[in-house]
């Protein structure tokens, strides 16, 4: 197979979510001797992109999402060795711990923005509904995050993103990272009052926020 | 027939999985499989389509859906199955109507059919949080004394206790349950209406013990009143929701499945997320003993009911349920624009007619704001309600879907910048109750202009 032909079968496999044909096509990029990093980047990225896009203008959807990430691990776990053995290493965008807040079992909100933001190179630390203000912290801690992303879905569920925020204050923990909020009945307003770097108002604009949030931390 | 206690013994044996498995081997592939093999495709030129075929291929998808998937229980990794037959079977027992209510406001909630001339049931007021006391009883108790309301969904009165914010599964979080139920059964009194029935307890109680604790009878629980139990999306279920219909159950009160799949999530479009609204009515009946149920479908990004795809999802589902299943439903709208805007009017009265045509049994008054404003909501949207309710009888579903066309164009293409619109004290006088002469004047606008369209007001 052509160089041009493996790049395209990678890119397609990602956008139809067909793990098999990725891992082939991976194998192939390998055996002919390609560069690895490329093959990702101007294959499997390309694919997320193309994804990317049509989620945003409503022509794809959590599930798509999810199998064009999956897809694109598939390929990744025959890439990343070879990647590896060349001493290259692709650093995530930024690492951001993620979930939903004490007493809220509301998951997919959450996992939307978790699935845009691993599409977009961010390295997401996934910890499901009902975590705890120290088990977020503790996670943030364990993963050296640059970011913890809180959602919640019920107005009786929203003090408990206050409460991490707090508890980061009371740890002196508070700049070790930046703290987005989201979630149905959230606001700017209450990202403001509770003392939030941010409020994402769905999965996109989170990826934008945090994207600016950690070039300003960072400037 | 599967009692409650072969869904408790599942839960305990069936096959063992994690919840990301569930929702990526299960859920998505199967859901995607069934939506092809039976043909459900999504049309927006039709959001209220008139077509029994599709209703019954959706219906006919759902079971099949849930026999192949089954339910996740989240407390013991489990997945709780569900037999064809067994599906089956609990749709052909189901009685079809139960009672709420007591006294001489004692009502039997019914199914309907598509294009019936029965205006579908009225269900007033709105889980709205409201900033005092005062506020949630004028609104509750003025909601409540319409003549054509049957049943109410009690506001959460506030979101703090003695100025202290309540959050979910705390001692507060008890305090608020009680106070709810306690306020909401003053407003009924208040309206002349002692036995009205509450039908979404317990408010502002995300935990069982507080859904448990509030509903002790002292605090004015019957249980003619209906209580709400949601289905964790998508279909999951814990032990929390488990304990609620335990108690229930023993009690022989009435209790309400809660589905709102979310369009755009694991369901993905418009087709599959109406199997999986339809099978949740089934889960209802079969998994959860429910004698009514409780449903919003809701967009993923725009956090309300009146998009294009969701409306069809609403209709096509509704079709689906009241022609092949006997669970009296109510359909909960959560519209983008708020109070005193023309643009909450066009979205409730789209998705309205939408859900009245096509079979809906009960409709509860569509929530302003996405329901997330403190104190956006008035006795004005709950008239507009009712009002639109008694002209959707007087139209089918062919007629229904040109005028949600219509209205579509009036709205659509603004609801991610949807106006969030006033609160009660902005446009109503606190002291008497009674509208401002703005909202009066944008009320009567509004409905002259919709009549001008083909909505068959009195």
């Amino acid at each position: 197979m052509q160089k041009d032909e493996i790049l395209e079968n990678l890119k397609n496999a990602v956008i139809d979510g067909d793990e098999d044909r990725a891992r082939e096509n991976a194998k192939a990029a390998v055996k002919a001797g390609m560069d690895p990093l490329e093959a990702m980047q101007l294959g499997l990225s390309r694919g997320t992109d193309v994804i990317g896009k049509r989620f945003e203008t409503g022509e794809a959807f959590l599930p798509e999402l999810i199998m064009a990430g999956e897809t694109f691990k598939a390929a990744m776990a025959i890439l990343d060795p070879e990647i590896k053995k060349q001493r290259k290493d692709v650093p995530p965008v930024g690492t951001v711990v993620i979930s939903t807040v004490k007493g809220d079992l509301h998951s997919i909100g959450k996992n939307i923005v978790a699935a845009v933001l691993e599409n977009n190179g961010f390295k997401v630390v996934n910890l499901g509904t009902d975590a705890g203000a120290l088990e977020i912290i503790e996670e943030a801690k364990k993963a050296n995050a640059d970011a913890i992303g809180l959602s919640a879905l019920m107005t009786t569920t929203m003090p408990a993103q206050r409460e991490v925020i707090n508890a980061l204050r009371e740890l002196n923990l508070r700049d070790q990272f930046l703290v987005i909020v989201g979630g149905g009945p959230a606001t700017q307003a209450w990202a403001d009052e509770i003392g939030a770097d941010g409020y994402g108002q769905d999965a996109v604009h989170a990826v934008e926020l945090l994207k600016r949030l950690l070039n300003s931390s960072r400037a | 027939m599967t009692d409650f206690l072969d869904v408790c013994e599942r839960a305990e044996t069936g096959p063992l999985m994690t919840e990301r498995d569930f929702e990526l081997k299960e859920f998505i592939p199967k859901l995607r499989a069934v939506v092809s093999e039976h043909g459900i495709e999504y049309s927006g030129e039709t959001p209220v389509p008139a077509d029994d075929d599709l209703a019954d291929r959706i219906y006919e998808a759902a079971v099949d859906f849930l026999a192949r998937v089954g339910v996740y229980c989240q407390d013991t990794n489990r997945v709780i199955h569900f037999a064809e037959e067994e599906i089956r079977d609990a749709v052909a027992d189901a009685p079809g109507e139960c009672l709420t209510g007591e006294g001489k406001d004692a009502t039997i909630f019914r199914v309907r059919q598509p294009d019936s001339d029965t205006p579908a049931r009225c269900h007033v007021n709105w889980g709205t949080v409201h900033s005092s006391r005062q506020i949630a009883v004028d609104v509750m108790a003025a909601n409540v004394a319409h003549p054509e309301a049957k049943a109410i969904s009690v506001s959460a009165v506030t979101n703090t206790v003695r100025g202290i914010r309540f959050s979910a599964g705390s001692p507060l979080e008890m305090y608020a349950g009680i106070r709810a139920v306690r306020t909401a059964r003053d407003a009924c009194r208040r309206a002349g209406r002692p036995g009205f029935p509450l039908m979404n307890l317990s408010p502002a109680a995300a935990a069982a013990v507080t859904t448990i604790g509030a509903s002790a009878p002292q605090f004015g629980a019957r249980p003619t009143d209906g209580w709400i139990i949601g289905i964790i999306s998508e279909n999951k279920l814990d032990y929390g929701a488990m304990n609620k219909v335990a108690y229930l159950l023993n009690w022989g009160a009435n209790i309400g499945s809660q589905g709102a799949p979310s369009l755009g999530g694991y369901c993905g479009g418009a087709a599959g997320t109406s199997v999986v609204n339809t099978a949740y009515f089934l889960l209802g009946l079969v998994g959860m003993k429910a004698n009514y149920h409780l449903c919003f479908p809701i967009h993923f990004r725009h956090g309300c009911c009146s998009t294009r795809d969701v409306l069809w999802v609403v209709s096509t589902s509704s079709q689906a349920a009241s022609r092949n299943v006997p669970l009296p439903v109510i359909w909960l709208g959560y519209m983008a624009a708020g109070v005193n805007t023309k643009m909450y009017f066009y979205e409730a009265a789209a998705y309205l007619l939408a859900a009245t045509t096509s079979g809906g049994d009960a409709v509860k008054m569509p929530t302003p704001t996405k329901g997330v404003k403190m104190d956006a909501s008035t006795p004005m949207e709950a008239r507009f309600g009712i009002e639109t309710v008694k002209a959707a009888s007087r139209l089918h579903r062919e007629q229904a879907n040109e005028l949600v066309i219509k209205l579509l164009d009036r709205y659509e293409s603004r609801i991610p910048d949807a106006p969030e619109g006033d609160r009660y004290q902005d446009c109503y006088d606190v002291t008497t109750g009674k509208p401002g002469d703005n909202y009066l004047r944008l009320y009567d606008e509004v409905k002259s202009e919709l009549s001008g369209i083909g909505i068959p007001f009195d």
